[in-house]
């Protein structure tokens, strides 16, 4: 299925307006690896539960979407590590037999992005979450592709992010520890210009971009280039200009 | 536009009911909650009942050691299940055509536990923790490489509709021509953290659960995995509507008036193309707390009114949340498949017999029913998230042979 890419918005330190990530893209360089961004988008009651991912999820989704399609769009959200920070500290509790906070814990599902984006939005429509490895950025991409054939005619609004692990988990992880987000609008293309994802067996590693594969392919969307090829586990998923 | 067909082609499952389809079939119909057992390990000082595995469970390949985690050998015993189905598939399409989407609320935290545990009291993490164990996309990670699939291998996870929900993305990656089969379901384990996060919230019972009753005080946990190989094969039980909504509610609480569930409801028969009166069975979510119970009976009775036979089965597996979804599709699917002479099976209602007056009125399986069936058979299964994540299923098999 072809899709168009009509709208997107990305976050990460330092890099917060479509002018900044569009030269970012041109000359690449490292991302820093604290901060979050401003949530006076978000009810102060939301606010002061959001967690640093939440925060950055939020975000990008509010920056991408027009109001009036924020209450409306179903969506993806997407995250490799979800909330496992905070299950960290709940993990802590368990093993020393103490108490759980049940706002944290309500707050640790992996759909609590997703969950608040409903909450904050108004939004009553399908929402799905999910995490794929180091693949989580394509499968996101065939998620939103998976919500599209369920209903052609309404777009998809997908968002993808993370914050760096914390030190009890990080040294397991070897992947760019920096928080970011990003955020696009897909709908079907029917005839007009689109991507075309298409799959295929991947037979070789794949050299990882320093960064967030869901930001190498918003450089690759930038550049014009006709094709990127992702994939850090054996599929290879090729995304084409169409 | 006609819809790709969508064949449940295989199902393979574990839960306190058995290790097998015919096990678990014998004792669902049955309404045999005996897997239900007592634990005082899991909550600190609390003795609950749990619907808990106590089958053992195979060993992880060596080659695929960083996943071995309980929630991944669950998982794997249902694989084991549909093993030949699985290979047939990989034979006939090839490897990368072969997609894994499944779903989890725990993934392997119940390792990630003791690997905390063991840091609390050395400083180091347990040496055989690694974080695929505790990632959620380490569950279908783990079984695209325990087949030998390439095909996209993702994890969805939002809450107590995943299992539901991962049904649904299987179906239309098959109908997107992205894959020719996809390994899909669901596996959730038994974990302190789950025990303990709903016993913080006072959503545990003290007894086991007993949904749409008076006396119902809350959930009793469960784990299990179902597996399914889903195909754009005609005939067989069929995947034939998706239901999903959210509801803009609360992180940890339905909307009191079910609004989102009746969206789920009336979705996934609009998707199938059928009427209320079509459906002959429901499979509620029926949890058993005091939230769910009330707002599921008015969302039903609103779309089906008061006849449709309809039955909560967590009284008999208990409440494996990411699982759930797909543990209660595979009982949908078991009593499709036993359709003997027009007579659907049933899976019973189980409860202490005290129905709720305050709820509103719908119809509850008795023991040992059926229901009539015509050459179409349709049912539909409830699965409803915490965060209101709303996912609701309708399966379906036409003309007996």
């Amino acid at each position: 299925m072809k899709v168009s890419l009509s709208r997107w918005a990305a976050w990460a330190p330092g890099l917060e307006t479509t002018e900044a990530w569009a030269a970012w893209a041109n000359a690449p360089a490292a991302i820093g690896a604290e901060g979050v961004p401003d949530a006076s988008f978000l009810p102060a009651m939301l606010r002061r539960r959001c967690t640093p991912l939440t925060r950055t999820m939020l975000a990008a989704a509010f920056r991408c979407l027009e109001a009036e399609e924020l209450p409306r769009l179903r969506s993806v959200f997407a995250s490799r590590h979800g909330s496992i920070n905070e299950s960290i500290g709940l993990l802590g509790n368990v093993a020393r037999g103490e108490k759980l906070s049940p706002a944290v814990f309500s707050h640790t599902v992996h759909n609590a992005q997703a969950a608040l984006f409903s909450i904050a939005a108004g939004n009553t429509a399908a929402s799905s979450s999910l995490s794929a490895q180091e693949d989580t950025w394509p499968c996101a991409f065939v998620e939103a592709l998976s919500m599209l054939e369920r209903d052609r005619d309404a777009p998809v609004l997908l968002v993808v992010g993370d914050v760096p692990l914390a030190e009890t988990f990080a040294p397991l992880v070897d992947e760019p520890a920096v928080p970011y987000a990003f955020a696009c609008r897909l709908a079907a293309a029917g005839s007009g210009p689109g991507i075309e994802l298409s799959l295929a067996e991947s037979t070789r590693p794949r050299a990882r971009p320093p960064w967030p594969h869901a930001l190498e392919f918003l450089r690759w969307w930038l550049s014009g280039a006709p094709e990127l090829v992702q994939g850090a586990r054996s599929t290879s998923f090729r995304f084409a200009r169409a | 536009m006609t819809r790709t067909p969508c064949s449940l082609a295989a199902l393979g499952q574990v839960n306190a009911l058995g290790k097998s389809n015919a096990e678990v079939a014998k004792n669902l119909f049955a309404g045999d909650g005996s897997g239900l057992v007592r634990r005082d390990d899991l909550v600190p000082g609390r003795s609950l009942f749990f619907g808990e595995v106590r089958d053992p469970l195979p060993e992880i390949p060596a080659r695929l050691a960083r996943f071995d985690c309980r929630n991944n050998r669950l998982a794997l015993a249902a694989l084991e299940q549909i093993g030949a189905e699985v290979e047939a598939a990989l034979a006939a399409f090839g490897r990368a055509r072969i997609g894994v989407v499944v779903g989890t609320s725990t993934s392997g935290v119940s390792d990630a536990e003791q690997a905390i545990a063991e840091r609390e009291r050395t400083g180091r993490l347990a040496r055989k923790f690694d974080y695929a164990q505790l990632e959620f996309g380490g569950l279908a990670g783990f079984l695209a490489e325990c087949v030998g699939a390439r095909g996209p291998a993702y994890t969805l996870s939002t809450a107590c509709s995943s299992g539901a929900r991962a049904l649904a993305s299987a179906r239309s990656l098959v109908a997107l021509g992205l894959c020719d089969a996809v390994i899909s379901g669901a596996s959730d384990s038994l974990c302190g953290l789950t025990a303990n996060g709903f016993h913080s919230l006072g959503a545990l019972s003290e007894a086991i659960t007993n949904p749409c009753s008076r006396n119902r005080d809350g959930l009793t946990l469960g784990e299990g995995a179902a597996l399914f190989l889903v195909t754009r094969d005609p005939g067989g039980v069929q995947l034939l509507g998706v239901g999903e909504s959210s509801e803009a509610h609360h992180i940890s609480a339905p909307d009191p008036e079910g609004r989102g569930a009746e969206a789920a409801m009336r979705g996934a028969l609009a998707d199938a193309g059928l009427a209320p009166a079509e459906i002959a069975y429901l499979n509620l979510h029926g949890t058993g707390t005091p939230q769910n119970d009330p707002m599921e009976c008015a969302a039903v009775a609103r779309v089906f009114g008061r006849e449709l036979p309809c039955s909560s089965t967590k009284a008999l597996v208990g409440h494996a949340l990411g699982a759930a979804g797909a543990i209660e599709a595979a009982f949908c699917w078991l009593a499709l498949r036993e359709i003997r002479d027009g007579a659907l099976p049933l899976p019973p209602h189980v409860f202490d017999g005290e129905r709720d007056p305050e709820l509103a009125e719908i119809s509850l399986v008795p023991g040992s029913a059926s229901a009539r069936v015509g050459a179409r058979a349709r049912v539909m299964t409830n699965s409803f998230g915490f965060g209101g994540s709303n996912c609701t299923l309708v399966l379906g098999t036409d003309a007996r042979p």
